[in-house]
């Protein structure tokens, strides 16, 4: 019984990443993609990466500076790929 | 009055939890992140300087094998959530069905992924055809060792949890092994887009 609602709430993020890589799939249909559309696509993966470090690897529980590293990882590197692919 | 805000001030200043599972795995995890942080801007940076065979090259990748390993990835991830959950009610049996199915997702993510590859060998393609190739190759194989790692590792934690080495009150191993995956998921979160869609 105590275990229901923590169960129930991961399914919600389960369809909620699995509705988010639908998504991602439909945008890479997209065969002339714009800069608005890359930074989307990169948006949607920081969102997905935060969902699953907090819920799934349970950093939500943990002291701020490991969900402070995952998302800083999260910022730098999509941030570096933004960049590449802006100056490009 | 004065109660009251002890009793608001207690409750804010709980300690935070432990990391679930062993410390060192954690470590192991951001050395993971890294390596692979690394290499997917190297990626972007060698793309920049090649934009036509990255973006030609790059649509010739099987977008819909991508995104259906993604979704299998992400499936698995959530029955080791759920796997983790059940042990911590002292659930074992339970723990076991939901890890056996991450591992038969496991198993599936890399006969999708061998069968990309073999699409990709069957067409001549090697690492030597052109950079993006190269780094699609490296990367994604990079990837795919880690979730044979990772089904390893679940294995064992399975095999442990028959034998009834883990319970509500010690289940280190398996939250470790969980972390893991979980590692594994997280880093396809930013390769699928990188490689398959972004261009």
């Amino acid at each position: 019984m105590m275990n229901k609602p923590i169960n129930h709430f991961s399914t919600r993020i389960w369809l909620i990443l699995v509705a988010l890589t639908i998504l991602t799939f439909c945008i890479g249909e997209e065969v002339a993609q714009g800069k608005a559309v890359m930074l989307s696509v990169l948006a949607i993966a920081f969102i997905k990466g935060q969902l699953i470090a907090n819920y799934f690897m349970g950093l939500r529980h943990v002291s701020w500076l490991w969900r402070g590293i995952i998302m800083g990882y999260f910022m730098v590197v999509g941030g570096m790929i933004a960049i590449a692919y802006l100056t490009a | 009055m004065n109660t009251n805000t002890a009793v608001v001030s207690d409750s804010e200043s709980l300690p935070a939890e432990d990391l679930p599972g062993d410390f060192a795995i954690w470590i192991f995890i951001l050395a993971e992140m890294l390596v692979f942080g690394v290499m997917f801007i190297v990626y972007a940076f060698a793309r920049a300087h090649q934009l036509e065979v990255f973006n030609a090259s790059q649509l010739t990748l099987n977008r819909g094998l991508g995104t259906l390993n993604t979704i299998i990835l992400i499936t698995s991830s959530y029955f080791v959530v759920r796997s983790v959950a059940a042990i911590k009610v002292n659930n074992a049996q339970q723990s076991v069905r939901w890890l056996l199915g991450a591992l038969a997702l496991g198993a599936m993510f890399i006969a999708v992924k061998l069968w990309e590859f073999n699409e990709k060998f069957s067409a001549g393609i090697t690492l030597e055809t052109n950079d993006f190739y190269m780094y699609y190759l490296t990367l994604t194989s990079f990837h795919l060792m880690h979730v044979l790692m990772g089904v390893i590792i679940l294995g064992c934690v399975v095999f442990k949890l028959n034998k009834g080495d883990y319970t509500a009150t010690e289940h280190f191993g398996v939250e470790t092994g969980a972390s893991f995956w979980h590692m594994v998921d997280l880093l396809w979160i930013v390769l699928f887009p990188l490689v398959y869609i972004i261009h």
